[in-house]
């Protein structure tokens, strides 16, 4: 494998580690120092997943976070420091996949980053699943909705699928985080809300009546098939 | 009794005792003047009246004529007869007294009652040997002085009341200055700095105001003065935590890319590499409480509430740090709405200190609503058991742990915002046990972040 990460990041010796470690596990990485000079890079194209920090010179994370999501489904790790537990929220509604915050161990990093693009590739499991006017093509990596295809990231694509091969069942948050992120042990609840969140608003026709992915309260969340 | 009723009663007291003295005095002075006077016009007429008699040669005309003298009865004896004005009086109505005076030829008086109504009966001997007794009638004199003594009684009883009333209205009127500071002490000692008492005229108690408000403002300007070098402080510590985060987050990465070469290391590089490596993770570990310390501080923690398995939470917590062959599990089925996170932070401090300071045996008992972290190492002594949760409290000076310090006041810290109680027991030389409550009763709100 030799996926291509563009890391941003302004602090010279986190980039040059972090360059180091996403290296060593295989990966083609392109470091850079400030926001524009990152938005500037990754329109030049080739770049798989983009792990970004959120404070930044010149242009702010959430700003670069908000101009790639605008037209490119890639995914987006964030770094964020834990105590500011705002910016997580921010950048999960922005449309960012996963975070990892400051301080980190290079090993989760890492970890978080293979986790996202395990998801971004084909599954290549499993014949299409076509239900409530949804069609989803594990192969093709695509999904319909009234043969409209839907512009979902990879996270998004994950959690549909994940809902949709069983409907009715309803997932609690952390088998939700299993299954979709990797996560075998306390991940963040809020990585679920928001990317349900964000996949309502592009696959219902209501998000804010939501008819498909139906909230269960106090447990989790389940595909509604319909009757 | 309280200093208001106290003022009052004395007041009236007072009072009254002098109404009832002053009043007493005049009443006896006037009666005794009244009733002297009587007796002087009283006798002056009975001179009058015997002066008359010798020109009567008729007693009975004699009676008669005194009828148009005055406003008195008349009995008169001469030899063996008696002659009366009136019937209402008889010889018998005389007190035997009076009659030996005059039997001894003299004048004389006394006061008498007759079916009720009340006399001065004055006797004397007239020359031609007819014995005369007037009876002047004192019904009135007698009413005037009632009447009199009545109007004094009432006047002394306004008085009292007068009086009282106006000890009430001093006692308040002095007094309320003392209950209005005594509120102000009392709001000031429940934390509301900034009261100050009301300085009215230039009194004992404008001065003593003025004084309240002098400590009042000194107790506020020091405490502020303390909360603002504390927040000073703490905002310097989450600055420095925060500060810290770059380089340390460098250094980690850095100190990971090194663990994976080690062996690639010439001997001599090798072992300061791998004190570097455990020492950044010290570093790292500090770091993180200190931020985590910081946001308690700021308030700025908040609960992600769902249900948790407390079992497998403590499972899961104790095999990810590779504690599994240290410590001992027991109890199951405990089962809590509450911040997984938190609880995991909780469970992990308190088994790290009593890995650290506990000896060879660690476990944690899972209750109905508790958790239990024991250990059989050498205890606490009881002057240090209070200090435990404090930030960086050491009970043995000499004795410098792997830990941070603040391992238990971060447990502490989030045993109280998931609304439990963390409490140690220890008795030395038996080990020491910490207990974690947690609340059964009211579920945490849920920390459900979905509008749908």
């Amino acid at each position: 494998m030799d996926e291509h990460v563009l890391l941003v990041e302004d602090d010279p010796s986190i980039r040059e580690v972090a360059t180091l470690g996403l290296e060593q596990s295989g990966l083609r990485v392109t470091a850079v120092g400030d926001g524009r000079e990152g938005l500037d890079r990754f329109r030049q194209g080739g770049v798989d997943l983009v792990v970004l920090d959120v404070m930044l010179p010149s242009l702010g994370g959430f700003e670069v976070l908000r101009e790639i999501r605008h037209d490119s489904q890639v995914p987006i790790v964030m770094l964020t420091a834990r105590s500011e537990l705002h910016d997580v929220v921010v950048g999960l509604e922005l449309g960012a996949d996963d975070y990892v915050t400051k301080p980190f161990e290079l090993p989760e990093l890492v970890a978080r980053v293979k986790a996202v693009l395990r998801r971004a590739a084909p599954a290549g499991d499993g014949a299409t699943i076509n239900v409530a006017g949804v069609e989803i093509d594990p192969d093709g990596f695509t999904a319909r909705k009234r043969g409209e295809e839907l512009q979902l990231t990879a996270t998004e694509f994950r959690l549909l699928l994940e809902l949709a091969r069983r409907p009715k069942q309803v997932f609690t948050r952390e088998l939700l985080l299993e299954l979709v992120w990797s996560y075998d042990y306390l991940g963040d609840s809020r990585l679920v809300d928001a990317a349900v969140q964000r996949l309502r608003a592009k696959l219902e026709d209501d998000p804010k009546q939501p008819v498909l992915i139906k909230t269960v309260r106090g447990v989790g969340y389940r595909f509604n098939a319909g009757s | 009794m309280t200093l208001r009723r106290r003022l009052t009663l004395v007041l009236a007291l007072a009072v009254g005792l002098t109404g009832i003295a002053l009043g007493a005095g005049s009443y006896f002075l006037v009666r005794h003047n009244l009733l002297s006077d009587s007796v002087d016009s009283s006798i002056v007429q009975t001179r009058r009246n015997v002066a008359v008699a010798p020109a009567y040669r008729d007693t009975g005309k004699l009676v008669d004529a005194y009828k148009s003298r005055g406003d008195f009865l008349t009995v008169a004896t001469r030899g063996g007869d008696t002659f009366l004005s009136s019937a209402s009086v008889s010889l018998r109505s005389v007190p035997a007294g009076l009659r030996d005076v005059v039997g001894r030829g003299e004048l004389g008086y006394q006061r008498t009652t007759v079916a009720g109504d009340r006399f001065l009966v004055t006797g004397a001997p007239a020359a031609n040997g007819t014995k005369l007794y007037f009876f002047f009638p004192e019904n009135g004199l007698r009413h005037e002085l009632s009447v009199l003594r009545n109007v004094l009684l009432g006047g002394v009883g306004i008085l009292v009341l007068l009086a009282a009333l106006a000890g009430v209205v001093l006692a308040r009127s002095t007094l309320r200055p003392v209950a209005r500071a005594s509120t102000a002490a009392r709001s000031l000692a429940e934390g509301l700095l900034e009261t100050r008492l009301p300085v009215e005229g230039r009194d004992e108690f404008g001065v003593w105001a003025q004084s309240f408000n002098e400590m009042a403002a000194a107790l506020e300007a020091k405490i502020g003065e303390l909360q603002a070098a504390q927040a000073r402080e703490r905002r310097f510590t989450a600055d420095v935590a925060h500060e810290l985060r770059t380089p340390l987050t460098a250094l980690m990465g850095e100190a990971s890319l090194l663990a994976g070469h080690l062996d690639q290391m010439p001997p001599e590089s090798r072992r300061p590499a791998e004190l570097l490596i455990a020492d950044v993770g010290r570093l790292r570990k500090l770091v993180e409480d200190l931020m985590e310390i910081s946001r308690f501080d700021a308030g700025a923690e908040s609960v992600h509430a769902e249900e948790v398995d407390v079992a497998a939470l403590v499972g899961a917590t104790v095999r990810a740090r590779g504690w599994d062959d240290r410590v001992r599990l027991e109890g199951d089925g405990l089962r809590v709405t509450s911040d997984p996170r938190r609880l995991e932070r909780i469970v992990a401090n308190l088994v790290d200190n009593a890995l650290e300071h506990g000896g060879s045996s660690v476990s944690v008992r899972i209750g109905e609503h508790e958790i239990e972290v024991t250990d059989d190492g050498p205890g606490i002594p009881s002057e240090h058991l209070a200090h435990v949760f404090e930030r960086f409290y050491k009970a043995d000076a000499s004795r410098s742990g792997g830990g941070t310090g603040l391992g238990l006041a971060i447990a502490r810290e989030n045993a109280i915002l998931l609304g439990g109680e963390l409490e140690v027991v220890s008795e030395p030389g038996q080990g020491t046990r910490f207990t974690l409550q947690l609340p059964v009763a009211e579920p945490l709100h849920h920390g459900d972040g979905d509008v749908a």
